[in-house]
């Protein structure tokens, strides 16, 4: 084995697959190389193969269809911040895109896929495409399958990025009139948060009839609450629900993160004031 | 699928408008292809991990990390470097122009990320607000400046230009 990696550049998904089927665990697939590079610079990664998905024509671009809107997984974050179909349908996922960190040169080349496989618990998409119900087609060496991105968080066997290539992503546009928000906590400007929340919101009149809320950056995974705020449903922004949204959203971090962003209990009890911010400012929104 | 493996990568890369056909190992960054095989030094070296900016240079138009960017996924892509910057006559452009004299650096060790980025935000934005230079610099550390003079350089960069446009016209 040479000492240094080798490299495929498949030309399209079917060369994608044999090349994915061919190998072993030392393959990685890269696109922007944003979060690779960093890490083999640093000497913490050493791939053997490259595989560089950035000629796979299959993989790019963004296009409204009948069933929803589909992005490419090598689309950079720069093209889902200045899509128009992405501002107009699904506002909070180009919002919460420009709060990468990392300046614009990291937007220009760091892709939608590279952010979503590495499935990193500080990274700023995740908590939205959770929010929004995002779904994937991901190919691997027998072919192509559709997948919530719920279930994929809890299989551990995915083999993304190594096995197999997450090819697009499916969103519904949504909903009319739904107020939405992305809260990040951060000490600087282009950095990482430290806590985070993606809200969805619709109402009739002031009261709430759905809501769709993720806490992220304070947990290995972003967590979807909307379930324990079930009770918010029917009810009118207040001072007291605001309490409650707050108590709950903390109640639902059994495993704090406890790193350079924060200790475990803030990090919790951040949780709980991002999860209130972006509903509020969710409501705010609505109409 | 072995015969889908290279070991070494041809890419044809226009660097500041000259060609360059090159057989690379696959492991290298663009920053070390033109630091250390073409001895274009203008590019800095400040971190390799993607956070300080000073490698930065321009891709097919778009501002990137050199040190992060795997040199052999870039094809035929048109590269510009901080040595691109300068007129075809010699003379500096606008924005390198408005940083001198303005006095926008002390070291200039992070004068590639800030004239790079200066420059791709004053094509498309021609006049831009505070909130928007600072988006613009994020991905630039500065260890001397404090910003201020920076913010002032971009400025007086977008009016220099501004001017240039109107005394062409
Ligand atoms: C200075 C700096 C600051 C940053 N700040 C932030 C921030 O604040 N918030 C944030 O969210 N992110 C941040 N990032 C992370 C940024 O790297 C990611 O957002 C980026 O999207 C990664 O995409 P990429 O294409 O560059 O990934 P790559 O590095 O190319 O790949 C990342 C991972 O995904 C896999 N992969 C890539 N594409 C596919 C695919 N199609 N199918 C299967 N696997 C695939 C790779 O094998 C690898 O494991 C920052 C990065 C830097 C360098
Ligand atoms: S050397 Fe590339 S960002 Fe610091
Ligand atoms: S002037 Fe010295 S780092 Fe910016």
């Amino acid at each position: 084995m040479s000492l240094y990696p080798a490299f495929a550049r498949p030309r399209d998904l079917g060369q994608a697959a044999d090349i994915m089927g061919g190998l072993s665990t030392g393959a990685m697939i890269i696109a922007g190389g944003q979060e690779v590079m960093p890490s083999v610079n640093y000497g913490a990664l050493m791939p053997e193969v490259y595989i560089d998905v950035g000629q796979i024509s299959a993989l790019k671009g963004i296009a409204e269809e009948d069933d929803g809107i589909h992005i490419g997984s090598s689309t950079v974050h720069r093209d889902v911040q200045d899509s128009e179909v992405i501002q107009s349908k699904i506002p909070l996922l180009s919002y919460a895109a420009a709060q990468i960190g990392g300046g614009m040169q990291v937007h220009n080349r760091g892709t939608i896929g590279g952010n979503i496989v590495s499935m990193h618990p500080l990274y700023d998409i995740l908590p939205s495409l959770l929010a929004l119900g995002a779904e994937f087609d991901v190919l691997r060496g027998d072919g192509e399958t559709r997948v919530a991105l719920a279930d994929l968080m809890r299989d551990a066997s995915h083999g993304l990025g190594s096995e197999s290539l997450l090819v697009r992503i499916h969103l519904k546009p949504m909903t009319p009139g739904a107020g939405w928000s992305y809260e990040k906590l951060k000490i600087t400007a282009g950095g990482y948060g430290s806590a985070n929340a993606a809200a969805i919101v619709t109402l009739d009149g002031d009261k709430i009839t759905s809501l769709r809320v993720v806490v992220g950056a304070v947990s290995a995974l972003p967590i979807d609450i909307s379930d324990a705020l079930g009770g918010c449903r029917g009810q009118a922004w207040s001072d007291h629900l605001a309490e409650e949204i707050e108590e709950k959203a903390s109640a639902e971090i059994s495993e704090p993160l406890s790193d350079h962003q924060g200790d475990g209990d803030w990090r919790r009890a951040m949780a709980g004031v991002m999860a209130r911010r972006a509903v509020e400012a969710a409501v705010e929104k609505a109409g | 699928m072995e015969d889908m493996l290279e070991d070494t990568v041809l890419v044809n890369l226009r660097i500041n408008g000259k060609l360059h056909e090159l057989e690379i190992p696959a492991h290298k960054s663009l920053l070390d292809l033109l630091r250390d095989d073409l001895n274009m030094t203008g590019t800095h070296m400040g971190c390799m991990t993607g956070h300080c900016g000073a490698c930065t240079v321009s891709i097919d138009g778009r501002v990137a990390k050199s040190c992060i960017t795997l040199a052999a996924t870039l094809g035929r892509a048109k590269i510009t470097t901080i040595e691109g910057l300068t007129q075809d006559d010699g003379e500096l452009s606008p924005v390198q122009q408005a940083f001198w004299d303005e006095a926008g650096f002390q070291c200039a060790f992070c004068a590639p990320g800030m004239l790079m980025c200066t420059t791709e935000l004053l094509d498309a934005n021609p006049d831009p607000s505070d909130a928007e230079i600072e988006t613009a610099l994020a991905g630039n550390l500065c260890r001397c400046t404090g910003y201020q003079s920076l913010r002032r350089a971009v400025k007086a960069a977008a009016k220099l230009k501004q001017n240039t446009r109107e005394a062409a016209e």
